[in-house]
């Protein structure tokens, strides 16, 4: 491996580890505020206990969120300097607000969880749902700066020089509201599905039921609305990029052949040398409808673009196929909640809380694979048409090493959170409510 | 506009080193205490900085984000030259956050608990060091900066430049300065019966920070380090020292007469003193390499940039000190209020 892949697998293994840790931070907050809110109103007991486990899973995820967004926001330097010398000053200012952002949910969060039988009642809701809405605030200014990669605007790019730099413009580039509002979305879809699923899990065995049957309750609402909102926010994207992102949208399709009325390809096994993609269902004029809204528009193939500017089309293919076959049964299961607030049964039968069991990695899973098509989709540009990654990598070499050395460190933290997350399900289960 | 980036620049590395350097302090001390204060010493500091953990380490978040929109060419030498260190300060800031974390929110307290105690003390020790070395590599003129990064040799570049005398003695004076804020600042946070530990703790502190803080500026100036020549010959930069220096004996008195807010404000104050005269002296040279200082301004970013970014401080700082001081101060209130009721 050169030192540029090391590079790139460790931007890649960091952010799909922080991501994870991030989302969960941004969204437990809300079913912690719900769970308390309702703690608050009914007097029962079963809420408290269950606000005060949240809590701390909201504590850990926080804090683990937190570090390895430390980490990041020196990765971006340590490992992309040439990037960082340009883009740092024109993509500042969604940075610079998610840090205020940041930094106000870490002192609403101080607030909330030492401020039990302390502040007034009311207060101390509120400041949860502030930790929330600005969770939710910073995923949203971080994505801002992503999508600038993909979009680049707010300046002029002369003869190697960024001049003219509008930051105000660059933080309000054309990708940022349908990836925000994707990523958003996503990060309910999946944390939602995932902690719904661990109580289904519970109550699969038998562990608790009423209290995992509130907090299921809590959880899933959050994820089932979001799933049903994702397709139509997945088209905004999916548009969007047929007109900034061409070769993207091409690398996504397995799309070699520049075409009108081009057919959407379902699964399939690229094969990057030939250019060719066999075993794919093919729908006859999908893509060429999903992309521009008509049967008959021409989409460009990747044989247009030259080979240097192509991305990696099998991984963006794969990844891309992943994402929308979980969402879509995201989205079906979603639908089957709200058929079993209707059919009462089924939510006595185990079989259900199985099947949402087992449901409870899919969200992530999808949301992993969207990132992969985002991040590999975009190479081998690291600012979108303007600076390829390879020309922003450090000088320094040996990058391998700290790439192995975060892969044990974020192994062993991923381990040792998910051990401490059994402790806690443990500990509630033996908690008398 | 550049004057409110120069401020919140500022204002963030000194809040950082003072708040954030007082939580690592806080873990050393716990390093090196008995098992008996060891426990007293973890349960203060948890009611003290739990509330607050987090928001103290931001401010490091806070200065690097600073740097790199508005000063992207100053911080591209940090990052580059400097990897090794600062990748070893991340490591100890990830291990110290959440062992920090797992050893008060894990729900079954068991021998593990061990574990986390080891952690969290050994990387608040390392942490600052490596903190302080970067600090130190950056003034002490030992940064190469090669013509061709391709041909460079790799140890001569990215290892020995921090690998010296001068940055290795500049992490451990840094480290024992840590230790010094945390036993001053707790002082006050103690039970009666504690605080004579505190106090002792405190004596030993002030006395390893002034040796380290003279070897290190005589190994400076025996190495003929531009940055510390410089210093001992600004008139400024030595009355700060000087008089961060006076500063110790109405510290001690304080202490003694257990005056909480002193002790903390004049604690604060030396070490910010000294600060001050440190990059007061150069500024904006703020980095000597082997060939020359690479200032601050160097690189700058342009107007329309800094301009936004003043104003997003500006408002960002609005919303953030007054909850700031209200998360201190309502926790205070409280404490002082179950004191009362005790």
């Amino acid at each position: 491996m050169d030192n540029l892949d090391a590079a790139r697998m460790q931007m890649a293994f960091t952010l799909i580890f922080h991501i994870v840790f991030a989302c969960i931070g941004m969204v437990m907050p809300f079913f912690m505020v719900i769970s308390h809110y309702k703690w608050l109103r009914t007097k029962n007991p079963i809420f408290l206990t269950l606000t005060k486990s949240w809590q701390k899973g909201v504590a850990i995820f926080f804090v683990t969120g937190a570090v390895s967004g430390t980490a990041l926001s020196f990765e971006l330097g340590l490992l992309w300097p040439k990037f960082m010398i340009h883009a740092g000053p024109i993509i500042g200012m969604p940075f610079s607000l998610e840090g205020a952002a940041f930094f106000i949910e870490a002192l609403a969060l101080g607030f909330y969880l030492y401020g039990w039988n302390k502040l007034p009642k009311r207060f101390h809701l509120f400041t949860g749902v502030i930790v929330g809405i600005s969770g939710v605030a910073s995923g949203i200014l971080v994505v801002s700066a992503n999508s600038w990669m993909n979009a680049p605007s707010g300046f002029d790019y002369i003869n190697g020089e960024f001049l003219n730099i509008d930051p105000v413009k660059a933080f309000l580039n054309p990708a940022w509201f349908t990836q925000a509002l994707h990523m958003t979305l996503a990060a309910f879809v999946a944390t939602s599905f995932a902690v719904a699923g661990i109580h289904a899990w519970q109550i699969y065995k038998k562990r608790n039921i009423p209290l995992h049957k509130e907090a299921f309750k809590i959880a899933i609402i959050f994820g089932a609305i979001a799933a049903l909102l994702q397709p139509i926010s997945g088209d905004l994207s999916a548009k969007d990029i047929a007109q900034r992102q061409p070769v993207k949208l091409a690398a996504l399709e397995a799309h070699y052949e520049t075409e009108k009325g081009a057919p959407l390809y379902i699964g399939g096994i690229v094969d990057e040398e030939k250019g060719t993609v066999s075993y794919k269902i093919e729908i006859p004029k999908a893509l060429s409808f999903l992309s521009f809204g008509d049967f008959n528009a021409e989409v460009k193939g990747l044989n247009d673009f030259p080979k240097e500017d192509r991305p990696p089309v099998a991984i963006t293919h794969y990844a891309f196929q992943v994402m929308v076959g979980l969402g879509t049964l995201l989205m079906f299961s979603a639908v089957l909640y709200f058929i079993s607030l209707k059919k009462k049964k089924w939510q006595e039968s185990r079989k259900y809380w199985l099947y949402f069991a087992l449901l409870s990695p899919i969200g992530f899973l999808a949301l992993e694979a969207g990132w992969i098509v985002t991040e590999v989709g975009r190479q081998p540009w690291i600012i979108h048409n303007v600076m390829r990654t390879k020309d922003a990598v450090t000088p320094m070499p040996g990058m391998i090493y700290s790439f192995y050395m975060y892969v044990v460190l974020y192994i062993i933290l991923t381990i040792s959170v998910t051990w401490l997350m059994a402790r806690q399900i443990k500990v509630l289960n033996h908690t008398d409510s | 506009m550049l004057y409110v980036v120069l401020f919140f620049t500022v204002f963030s590395f000194f809040l950082y080193v003072l708040l954030g350097g007082a939580d690592f302090g806080a873990g050393i001390l716990e390093l090196f205490s008995s098992a008996d204060h060891k426990k007293s010493i973890k349960k203060t500091v948890y009611s003290v900085m739990g509330p607050v953990w987090e928001a103290n380490h931001i401010w490091i978040i806070i200065l690097i984000v600073i740097l790199w929109i508005a000063f992207p060419a100053f911080y591209n030498v940090i990052i580059i030259y400097l990897h090794i260190p600062l990748t070893l300060v991340l490591l100890g800031i990830t291990l110290r956050g959440v062992a920090f974390v797992f050893r008060h929110y894990d729900a079954v307290k068991d021998r593990s608990q061990l574990l986390y105690d080891r952690m969290f003390e050994f990387s608040c020790l390392v942490t600052p060091i490596f903190l302080g070395m970067s600090f130190g590599t950056l003034i002490s003129g030992n940064i190469i900066i090669p013509e061709n990064p391709a041909e460079a040799n790799f140890a001569d570049v990215y290892i020995h430049p921090w690998l010296q005398p001068f940055p290795i003695l500049a992490g451990c004076f840094f480290s024992a300065l840590c230790v010094f804020l945390s036993a001053t600042f707790l002082i006050g946070e103690a039970k009666e019966y504690e605080k004579r530990m505190y106090m002792r703790k405190a004596g030993i502190a002030t006395f390893v920070v002034v040796i380290l803080g003279f070897i290190t500026l005589a190994t400076g100036y025996l190495e003929d380090n531009k940055f510390i020549n410089d210093l001992l010959k600004n008139y400024y930069a030595i009355g700060a020292v000087t008089l961060s220096g006076i500063l110790l004996y109405p510290l001690w008195r304080s202490i003694r007469a257990g005056r909480t807010i002193w002790c903390r404000f004049l604690a604060g104050s030396q070490v910010l003193l000294v600060l001050w005269a440190a990059v007061g002296t150069h500024f904006p040279n703020l980095i000597i390499t082997k060939t020359g200082p690479v200032s601050l301004l160097d690189g700058m970013a342009p107007d329309s940039v800094i301009q936004v970014l003043g104003i997003s401080l500006i408002i960002g700082g609005l919303l953030i000190l007054p909850g700031l001081f209200h998360l201190l101060k309502s926790f205070k209130m409280i404490k002082i209020l179950e004191d009362e009721k005790n």
